[in-house]
């Protein structure tokens, strides 16, 4: 579906902001781009939407070199960027009316989609009295308008609630389910965790690792087990104690734990993503 | 470039348009000052042309027709010293002064008639015109004969100030001039910057639109409005006269040129202060062969400098003195080549453009 080669580009000021990297994304798969502010991530994004040409290296999406595509590239790719970029004068529907007119292949009907972000009630309602949140919502489902085979997500969780976060991630989920490809680009980890089939973590315009969340999750982190729990009753201050995952079921002072405290939690101690990214590029995510 | 997608965004741009400050400052600022002039200077209430006479015997035959006459205003007068008064004055345009005995004379079909017209000085083209005809047929009926065999010979006498452009027509050059190049410049130029600045140009150009469909559709907007309101203004100002068809061509040039002009320099321009600066240290430029008709007396080649003299001065020649093709072509060619010259340099700031967006978001 996409493949890079030695992608590399630099800005007219002299700025390297990509440096030769490589990766491919396989149909109906999610792809997580991951990386502090500045890293390339955005960079990388604007070349594979043709936003920013005379990059160096090959980059062939949908079977063709990117370079060969004209305009009706568009016709296949579906684009969100991060922050809301609608006609305030006009309505939600309005909106994406004039969008969707812009397409000649099969789309969406726009009230499907703002039912599907929870934005029905507010379809003849003009952007400039939608909340940010509200407006990331019309982002996000504009760029599903003409059904395209490869979807280019920046930060689609950003500035939503938890409820609104989750629909959108679900929504992910099932655009995946229906053999969409998806290039997700983001900063937070907890996203591209629960929804990445794989996550790419870029520094300084190179890629320092790729693999799926579940793998790097389980190569960095501990086999241990932690319980906390109450030794002496509810009343006394929770205890915590760690227990090697090897041999648990046999472990007499993990069962013994287990059979005469009252447990308040228990769990794996595998890494998180962010952990893993600061163990491998030796920087976070801000 | 895909025609219709060019349509959906021209028709988004005239929606967006209509409820813009901006927009509606251009489109009624010109038609607004236009009223005004004619108010002040009253040739949009009183366009009627004005005709005095005085008749010395009686020729009640040639007069009759231009009493009852449904499209002048005509007035007797009592002696001829009343009539020179009222035309110097300017209460009337033309006045004429029919001798002792001209009736007669006229019927004997014998010999020339002399008698005299006095134009007030500051009286319009059209008015005269229409006068000059009204009476010509007049007395073409009255002894039965074509305009062309009259046996008549005018004097002719000008009265009143030598300047022969009434204010509104002396003010009609800066008000055409502003009405195609506000119409024209300012709507692509602002809309171009708000959706630079509100990032919906980029969301348009991730779609199978193209930047040069975008830019087409803006250039457009700024060409339509830019013509009706060089139409409309012509119409309120009554000037919309001569050959329709050339009339119709420098129009469409002038917003041709303005309109690109326009979109150049939203292009060019960071934001809305960068341009609204512009105009203001520069628009004086585009509006000075216009300020410079307002003074007849200064030399017509200082307006000659200015390239918005090659749109008003054929649309006044036009307009005003009845031109054809012949007489205006070095100015339509000056506007071809100033036209083909800014779509050359529109062709290379879309080429850039691209680049600057992505850099912008």
């Amino acid at each position: 579906m996409l493949s890079v080669e030695d992608l590399s580009y630099t800005y007219p000021g002299g700025t390297e902001a990509v440096r030769g990297i490589d990766f491919t994304i396989e149909k109906g798969e999610i792809f997580g781009f991951l990386g502090p502010s500045g890293a390339g991530k955005s960079t990388t994004q604007k070349v594979l939407i043709r936003l920013l040409r005379g990059f160096q290296g090959h980059v062939t999406v949908l079977g063709k070199p990117l370079n060969e595509w004209d305009d009706s590239y568009y016709e296949q790719v579906g684009v969100a960027f991060e922050l809301p970029n609608h006609y305030q004068k006009l309505t939600a529907t309005e909106n994406l009316a004039l969008f969707r007119s812009l397409y000649s292949g099969e789309t969406h009907d726009p009230a499907n989609l703002l039912e599907m972000v929870g934005l029905e009630e507010d379809a003849d309602t003009r952007l400039s009295q939608f909340s940010k949140g509200m407006q990331m919502r019309l982002n996000f489902v504009r760029a599903l308008l003409h059904k395209p085979d490869l979807l280019f997500l920046d930060e689609p969780t950003t500035g939503l609630d938890p409820v609104n976060g989750q629909k959108i991630k679900e929504i992910i989920r099932a655009q995946k389910e229906a053999g969409r490809t998806i290039f997700l680009t983001t900063h937070d980890m907890t996203v591209a965790d629960q929804i990445c089939d794989r996550v790419a973590f870029i520094i300084d315009g190179k890629i320092t690792l790729i693999d799926s969340p579940r793998n790097l999750r389980l190569q960095h982190g501990e086999r241990r087990v932690r319980v906390e729990f109450h030794r002496d009753g509810l009343s006394s201050p929770a205890q915590q104690a760690e227990f090697p995952l090897d041999g648990l079921g046999d472990n007499s002072e993990f069962l013994e734990v287990l059979r005469n405290n009252p447990i308040e939690t228990i769990h794996t101690q595998e890494a998180t993503l962010e952990d893993i990214f600061i163990e491998t590029t030796g920087r976070t995510l801000t | 470039m895909d025609i219709q997608r060019i349509l959906i965004l021209l028709g988004k741009e005239a929606r967006l348009g209509a409820t813009n400050f901006m927009s509606i400052y251009v489109l009624v600022m010109p038609v607004v000052l236009s009223l005004l002039i004619a108010l002040v200077f009253g040739d949009l209430l009183a366009q009627t042309p004005r005709l005095g006479i005085y008749d010395a015997s009686d020729s009640q035959q040639f007069i009759q027709p231009l009493l009852d006459h449904p499209s002048i205003n005509t007035t007797l007068y009592g002696s001829e010293d009343a009539l020179t008064r009222a035309v110097e004055r300017g209460a009337e345009e033309i006045g004429l002064s029919l001798p002792a005995g001209f009736a007669e004379a006229m019927r004997s079909d014998s010999a020339q008639v002399d008698f005299t017209v006095y134009r007030w000085g500051e009286a319009g083209v059209r008015n005269l015109l229409l006068l000059e005809s009204a009476v010509g047929r007049a007395m073409a009926e009255g002894i039965g004969s074509g305009i062309d065999q009259l046996p008549i010979g005018v004097n002719a006498e000008q009265l009143g100030s030598a300047n022969n452009l009434t204010w509104s027509q002396r003010l009609l050059p800066l008000l055409l001039i502003m009405s195609i190049v506000l119409g024209g410049l300012f709507i692509p130029a602002t809309s171009l910057i708000d959706e630079r600045q509100k990032h919906t140009l980029i969301a348009l150009t991730t779609t199978p639109a193209t930047l040069l469909d975008v830019y087409l559709s803006k250039t457009l907007m700024g060409f339509i409005l830019s013509a009706l309101m060089a139409v409309i203004i012509l119409l309120l100002n009554g000037a919309f006269a001569g050959h329709i068809a050339l009339l119709l061509l420098v129009i469409a040039l002038g917003g041709l040129m303005s309109s690109v002009f326009g979109i150049i320099l939203g292009s060019v321009s960071k934001d809305m202060d960068t341009f609204m600066g512009i105009i203001k240290a520069a628009g004086i430029l585009l509006y000075a062969p216009g300020i410079l008709k307002i003074f007849p007396q200064v030399p017509e080649w200082i307006g000659r400098i200015f390239p918005t003299y090659y749109l008003m001065s054929p649309l006044l020649e036009v307009t005003q003195n009845g031109a054809g093709f012949a007489d205006i072509f070095i100015d339509i060619a000056v506007m071809v080549v100033l036209a083909a010259a800014l779509l050359i340099l529109l062709n290379s700031v879309i080429g850039r453009q691209q680049q600057k967006l992505a850099l912008e978001t």
